[in-house]
């Protein structure tokens, strides 16, 4: 079976105006994809990973490097490739002065879906997404969400092999994201391989049978979500919620041994620990000594964002024993784990 | 390239004008720029000129064809480089040409709709006889394709700010005007204006207006409507070189 996405020493300078060589975005990366994998590609904000998207779906010249889709060479020609590959941008690039149907029927055109099947798919793709009630209506009216959902409907209606998503979810309210993430399964399931960019952790966390990490125009890490983790359990933690927590005293939390760093999440406090079985019974005593009531106490493995954190070089936490003097330990960080 | 993609990519092309023509024609950038700026221009250089039907028709039609075609390049695709849809064209699978070819037909059928309005006008208001409606017909359709390329070549500069390509576009416009007999005849022109004039592809649309509309030209029309076929083709050089630098630069 062929791989899905091959990439070889793929490399990517921009140009500036001081030097043609210019800024490197991506730096001889290597990785493929199989056919059927849901694959995630994480990174920081300006790690290369849209610029790899961009290499990927011929919208950008690569400066070095090879890419195969489906088996077919880019550069020599990209257009059996670009027939099997559907693009989802971060900008939902719908035509707003269209009507969602009419979006799906010019895209459809486009990608020469014989006559007598475009009419069909696009009534199913408008029901699979809640917009066939709205058909008739121009695409400047709708939502953010319902812009998100035509142009992903817009991207599949050639039925791809390949589905290429740029950060499918950021800004969208609850129900759309897991209405997408749905859709991505469901797909997948029918055979279509998915390559998603995001920065959204949690999003990779949930979907991905695969994750690559970028940083720095690199590839830092490439596995599954699970054996990533397993890399890391240096960075296990316990959180735990009291009903009456006073800051003079959370703050103590953080001279208990153990304890690398403190973060506050939510309602809850987490503190990093290579060691939780020996850090629990602490709490529990620090809690009593200090008239405090614990409402929940648990132990947590390392999450894919820690993973992430570590390897794009910020540490997983804020506040550490040693910052904790000088600063105070109020400082959110979102939580969103296993 | 099999007969079968052949005819895919003029499908896409067909495909890619029709959306535009419903998206773009009614937008304030395309009327100002393309259907205003035309008659604005004639009328500012023609009041209180002594010009007769014919001439005026004439003079009217290479303005409009001229002005209407390069007015849809500029816009649009810088316009859809910003929101993005741009980018839906360049992964679709087709040839760079032919979505060129598209970008084309939406500037040509443009002008040779708003040619069509003018030349009701100068039937209807200046009481002009055509005296070649078939040379007519090929002098709108090929300055309609020529001045179309033209405009793209601007438009395909790797921008996403519309202003920065109307700008340059507009001022060459303008400048074409004043070299290439539409206001100045060519045969009042001295020998050195008349060698530069001939450089401009307007002048050769000019002529065959004036063959058309009065039955008289400077030039052989065959060699217009050459020249015009000819620069159009050319116009289709600068775009291709200049979106495989977009590629490059990433815009």
């Amino acid at each position: 079976m062929n791989n899905a996405i091959e990439v070889e020493n793929l490399t990517k300078y921009y140009p500036t105006a001081r030097s043609e060589q210019g800024v490197l975005a991506v730096d001889h990366i290597n990785f493929m994809v199989k056919q059927g994998e849901i694959f995630g590609f994480l990174g920081p904000n300006g790690a290369g990973k849209t610029t790899t998207q961009r290499m990927l779906t011929t919208l950008l010249t690569p400066t070095e490097g090879r890419i195969l889709i489906n088996g077919h060479d880019l550069a020599r020609d990209s257009y059996p490739a670009k027939r099997q590959i559907g693009l989802v941008p971060e900008e939902s690039n719908v035509y707003t002065e269209l009507t969602a149907w009419d979006n799906l029927m010019f895209t459809a055109s486009l990608y020469r879906v014989p006559r007598h099947e475009r009419e069909k798919r696009a009534q199913e793709l408008l029901e699979t997404f809640g917009l066939y009630e709205k058909r008739n209506e121009k695409a400047e009216n709708f939502s953010k969400g319902m812009r998100r959902r035509l142009s992903i409907a817009m991207a599949i209606i050639h039925k791809p092999s390949l589905l290429f998503l740029d950060e499918p979810t950021p800004g969208l309210d609850a129900q759309s994201i897991h209405a997408i993430w749905e859709l991505i399964r469901r797909m997948n399931s029918e055979g279509t391989t998915i390559f998603m960019t995001t920065h959204q952790i949690e999003e990779a966390n949930q979907l991905c049978e695969r994750v690559a990490i970028i940083s720095h125009g690199k590839i830092a890490a490439i596995d599954t979500p699970e054996k990533l983790k397993a890399n890391f359990r240096r960075v296990q933690s316990v959180e735990v919620a009291f009903d009456n927590p006073l800051p003079e005293k959370i703050q103590g939390l953080t001279s208990l041994p153990g304890v690398t760093v403190q973060v506050k999440v939510g309602d809850k406090i987490r503190l990093y620990t290579e060691d939780p079985s020996m850090l629990l019974p602490q709490i529990v005593h620090y809690a009593e000594v200090n008239e405090m009531r614990i409402v929940s106490l648990n132990t947590l493995g390392p999450s894919l964002e820690d993973v992430f954190l570590e390897i794009t070089g910020k540490q997983v936490g804020i506040v550490t024993n040693e910052s904790l003097e000088k600063k105070p330990t109020r400082r959110g960080m979102k939580g969103g784990r296993q | 390239m099999n007969i079968e993609r052949i005819k895919n990519e003029l499908a896409q092309a067909w495909t890619v004008a029709v959306k535009d023509v419903r998206v773009y024609y009614l937008r304030p950038g395309m009327i100002m720029f393309g259907f205003l700026m035309p008659f604005f221009m004639f009328f500012s250089f023609s009041v209180r000129r002594e010009l007769g039907a014919a001439e005026g028709l004439a003079r009217l039609l290479a303005m409009t064809v001229f002005f209407t075609a390069g007015a849809a390049g500029p816009f649009i695709i810088p316009t859809e480089r910003r929101i993005g849809t741009y980018d839906r064209l360049l992964a679709a699978p087709m040839a760079l040409l032919t979505l060129l070819l598209g970008k084309t037909l939406v500037g040509a059928f443009f002008a040779i709709a708003v040619s069509g309005v003018a030349l009701l006008a100068g039937l209807l208001f200046f009481h002009s006889t055509i005296i070649q409606p078939g040379l007519l017909v090929a002098g709108i359709i090929l300055g309609a394709f020529s001045f179309s390329t033209l405009g793209l070549a601007f438009g395909s500069m790797p921008t996403t700010n519309p202003g920065d390509v109307q700008m340059p576009s507009t001022l060459l416009r303008w400048g074409l005007l004043f070299i290439s007999g539409v206001f100045i005849p060519l045969n009042e022109m001295s020998p050195i204006a008349r060698s530069i004039a001939y450089i401009s592809p307007l002048t050769y649309a000019q002529d065959i207006m004036s063959h058309a509309v009065m039955g008289k030209g400077l030039i052989n029309p065959w060699l217009d409507l050459t020249i015009l076929l000819a620069s159009g083709i050319l116009f289709l050089w600068p775009s291709i070189k200049l979106h495989q630098r977009a590629r490059v630069l990433g815009r």
